[in-house]
């Protein structure tokens, strides 16, 4: 299906007022438009139930699997609507989503896991060069690389979905909590390298935290989402700035201390 | 329109809990209970044998097997076998001296401790492995009744039953025996039917979803397994002693072989798992497809002018079942309950529905 | 004590069992991939037998024709069944697979019967009847023909298992979203594996068809081969084997000593002893996961 030319400056992705419905009747995501610049390190933040997975699934068309649909709005993938793609061709056209809870398949090797990621076009010696980059990212996987992936830690599952994810040759990198369960410098190191492979690759990275301190460090701008929409969307310092994100989503806030322990939130200043 | 919900309000809890709480649902009720207490006067003496009776016999087999396998979601594939230690035990009690009712009750009884027995499979392993168990239990005891002249007869024999007789009347028309069998499948309808209502009944949905959260909230899961068992062994029971003396009038071991099992399997399953009216319609549609189709081949062979060679003819309904059970599961895997469950809520709102877009 | 008579009851019985393993390994296929315990895998191998008879009694080709053709229509026969029967009911509650997989099993034995006619064929292979002598031992040269071919399809799948559509497979039957997510085309990995299974399916109805004559108790060997599948972990092709040679040693021994005192027919008791055992004692087999049993 042939598409427009892209234009250098249109975004990667474009999400444009989507709504997602679960078993025809759960309305999970409202209207929620997004867009991912060429190259750039976006995120969206937000508390659990938010929206934010189901934001990534309706893009790498892994709703399928939830019996959820998009029931409204278009995704626009480099110019073309990927609305009715199968997951799987979505992935060849370049997007990865590495899903939450970082699911590497288990009986396998490290070794093994990459491989099966590969495209079936590659050819042998693109498998074995491409291997060798992701041991090169990641040098805790080539410790491992023969031992039943189930058995790695948690920060090395992570790595290796993340190497996996690299194999299919992506140009948009989708990750949904990466850092869930983490010590926070694996945290540390993990973000390094996918901002290095952002820098070094030009690859355009979709960052879904609910750890906002961490996520904001190392994108551009984010879009913060609740309850199924996006209430806000700013650049990363402006983020940081914010006093109520500083609030209620970074641990910041205005003076609390033993005395005001049992005071009431006040309400957020974005929902007037 | 016809189906209607709107007007029933309840003002009591002892009103809201009330078996058929919708005025439509039990007027179709007493319409069918009276049909079943008439037909014999209405049906003819030949349908009625040929096709009720065994009809309502294998209805409360296929409710039991409902019990632990659609609403304590055990899966069972030994029923059969379960129901040949009833029969069994019911026919050398009778021959014994023993009054039918007692013999009855005693082929239940016994059914029931060996029936119990799966339960303690059922502790161990669920799913799949509980099927294969069960189903290795069924050779089992197949080959325990073949081997042992002693209970069965013998691999080719087969065993009489006395005549069968209620509070010392004997009953030998066709009548008497359909209201025997129309009696119990009432009863084991009214138990059933009655599940939803009990804590018995919450307690054996909750095993059912997830036992070990049953268990953190203080269902003991192994005593639901054990109990779930037991009842529907007891109801297996009876129902195979009854099936052998108002129907077959004589224990074999085929009767009760693995392919009996997954019958009644086949009906459960057809019907809808858990569903109370789906227990009738699988039975039915179990018992009469099969004649059907072949009646249906064999016209049609005759108005074309085929050759059906007797080879040809002996299979086909057996591969008319095996395609009503694909059928059925491809095109409403929840079963005809659901499917009259469908009917009736598009009725309820008909003609309104058809105008959502 | 008769150690020739034993040693001769082990050597043929643990042939027979790997005979039983042919059809396990079309289940474990099956299992491995989509977690569908496949009840229909006997009635794929009689189906498989009655196609090869077809191309070789009917139309008179040779046998080294009628069985690669056989295998390619049936390959297409198993990816069918799961693409038209199956894959709607991926999801539900296992009864009702099970449930279908047994209609299919009724439907396909019927229908073959119906077409074909129900009464015994022979096979054959070409292979002689005269006895093998190894030392004093008897053997009996189809069966280790039949066991032949079991491991030689056992070596065939090892090495599959490591080429890159093999590491897909094993991808799939590990987690299917991350699978989907990593562009793993789940569906026809599936249907692959249906298909492998059936053309196993019909290696196991010519060996069987050989040693017992092509008729409708091909069927009845569904348990035996589920028991072996249970036995050596019903995803484990390595499992199959051993667990059949292991069920084919128990079975032809213990029938040897259980029939004086039963009366005979105690082979298919032991089995189903077995197979309860094993479910009882250790669910997953000797090779299996350990996670089967949270099904």
């Amino acid at each position: 299906m042939a598409h427009t030319d892209s234009n250098p400056n249109d975004p990667i992705l474009l999400m444009n007022s989507v709504e997602v419905l679960y078993d025809s009747v759960l309305l999970a995501i409202k209207g929620v438009s997004i867009e991912v610049p060429r190259g750039g390190m976006v995120a969206l933040l937000g508390s659990n139930g938010a929206g934010k997975s189901t934001t990534l699934k309706a893009i790498s068309g892994l709703l399928r699997a939830e019996r959820g649909k998009v029931s409204r709005g278009e995704i626009k993938f480099d110019g073309q609507n990927i609305n009715d793609i199968l997951p799987q061709n979505r992935v060849g056209l370049g997007i990865c989503h590495v899903i939450e809870g970082r699911r590497v398949f288990e009986h396998l090797t490290p070794d093994e896991n990459l491989e099966a990621a590969a495209p079936p076009s590659m050819s042998r010696k693109k498998i074995a060069s491409e291997k060798e980059r992701m041991y090169e990212y990641f040098p805790r996987l080539a410790e491992r690389k023969s031992s039943q992936s189930g058995y790695l830690s948690g920060g090395e599952q992570q790595m290796l979905a993340i190497g996996r994810a690299l194999m299919t040759q992506p140009r948009l990198l989708m990750l949904d909590e990466p850092s869930l369960g983490l010590a926070p410098f694996l945290v540390a190191e993990i973000f390094g390298i996918l901002q290095r492979i952002n820098k070094e690759q030009g690859l355009s990275v979709l960052l879904v935290e609910q750890n906002a301190v961490a996520a904001l460090e190392i994108v551009s701008h984010g879009y913060l989402i609740e309850n199924g929409r996006v209430v806000m969307h700013e650049t990363a310092d402006a983020l940081k700035e914010n006093s109520d994100i500083q609030e209620f989503y970074l641990g910041g806030g205005e003076g609390k201390n033993f005395h005001d322990i049992k005071h009431y939130s006040r309400r957020k200043r974005w929902l007037s | 329109m016809f189906y209607r919900l709107s007007g029933v309000r309840h003002t009591s809890y002892i009103a809201d809990s009330k078996m058929f709480k919708v005025p439509a649902d039990r007027n179709l009720v007493v319409v069918f209970l009276l049909f079943g207490l008439v037909a014999p006067f209405l049906v003819p003496s030949l349908y009625l044998n040929s096709y009720m009776l065994p009809w309502l016999i294998w209805t409360a087999a296929t409710l039991g097997l409902n019990l632990v396998t659609g609403w304590a979601g055990q899966l069972h594939l030994g029923y059969a076998a379960i129901m040949a230690v009833g029969a069994y035990a019911s026919v050398h009690a009778a021959k014994f001296g023993l009054p039918w009712e007692v013999a009855l009750l005693i082929g239940g009884l016994a059914s029931s401790v060996i029936g119990s027995l799966f339960a303690f499979t059922a502790l161990r392993v669920k799913g799949l492995y509980l099927a294969l168990t069960t189903l290795a239990m069924q050779f089992v005891m197949d080959w325990v009744l073949t081997h042992s002249p002693a209970i069965s007869g013998g691999s080719h024999a087969s065993l009489q039953s006395p005549t069968f007789a209620l509070l010392g009347q004997k009953i030998t028309s066709d009548t008497g025996l359909y209201y025997v069998a129309f009696g119990w499948c009432v009863l084991v309808t009214i138990f059933m039917l009655n599940l939803k209502r009990t804590g018995l009944g919450r307690a054996l949905v909750a095993v059912r979803e997830k036992d070990f959260a049953a268990a953190i909230l203080g269902v003991n899961s192994f005593y639901y397994k054990l109990v779930a068992f037991a009842a529907s062994s007891f109801i297996a029971g009876i129902t195979g002693a009854l099936l052998v003396v108002t129907f077959y009038f004589l224990a074999a071991p085929e009767q009760f072989a693995v392919n009996v099992s997954i019958q009644v399997l086949a009906m459960v399953i057809i019907g809808g798992l858990g569903s109370i009216i789906g227990s009738y319609l699988g039975a039915a549609l179990i018992l009469l497809m099969p004649g059907v189709v072949n009646q249906l081949f064999t016209y049609i062979a005759s108005v074309m002018g085929w050759e059906l060679g007797l080879e040809t003819l002996a299979h086909i309904p057996n591969a008319a079942y095996g395609a009503l059970i694909i059928i059925v599961l491809m095109v409403e895997p929840m079963g005809l309950g659901k499917l009259y469950a469908n009917i009736r809520d598009y009725l309820m709102v008909w003609p309104f529905d058809q105008l959502k877009k | 004590m008769d150690w020739v008579y034993l040693t001769e009851l082990a050597v043929n019985g643990a042939m027979t069992g790997l005979l039983y393993s042919l059809v396990a390994i079309g289940l474990v296929l099956i299992y491995k991939s989509s977690s569908v315990p496949n009840l229909a895998q006997g009635a794929l191998t009689m189906l498989g037998a009655y196609v090869v008879l077809a191309f070789s009694d009917i139309l008179g080709w040779p046998l080294w024709v009628a069985i690669p053709l056989a295998a390619i229509i049936m390959f297409f026969v198993g990816m069918g069944i799961e693409r038209v029967a199956l894959r709607r009911l991926a999801g539900r509650p296992v009864v009702m697979i099970l449930m279908m997989t047994m209609g299919i099993e009724i439907f396909l034995r019927s229908t073959t019967l119906a077409i074909w006619g129900g009464t015994s064929r022979s096979m054959n292979l070409g292979v002689s009847y005269d006895p093998l002598f190894v030392g004093d031992v008897l053997l009996n040269r189809v069966y280790i023909v039949g066991a032949g071919v079991a491991i030689a399809l056992f070596v065939v799948f090892l090495l599959f298992f490591r080429t890159r559509i093999g590491i897909r497979l094993r991808a799939i039957s590990d987690d299917y979203m991350a699978s989907w997510s990593v562009g793993i085309s789940v569906e026809r990995g599936v249907g692959l594996s249906w298909g492998l299974a059936s053309v196993v399916a019909v290696a196991a109805g010519v060996i069987w068809g050989e040693v017992q004559g092509v008729d409708q108790s091909l069927s009845i060997l569904l348990l035996k081969g589920l028991t072996v599948a249970v036995l050596g972990g019903l995803d484990s092709i390595v499992g199959a084997i051993i667990a059949g040679i292991i069920l084919g040693i128990l079975e032809s021994v213990g029938a040897n000593f259980l029939d004086p005192l039963v009366g005979g027919g105690s082979r298919d008791l032991i089995v189903a002893m077995v197979l309860i055992l094993t479910v009882m004692i250790r669910p997953h087999g000797l090779f299996g996961r350990h996670d089967i049993e949270r099904i």
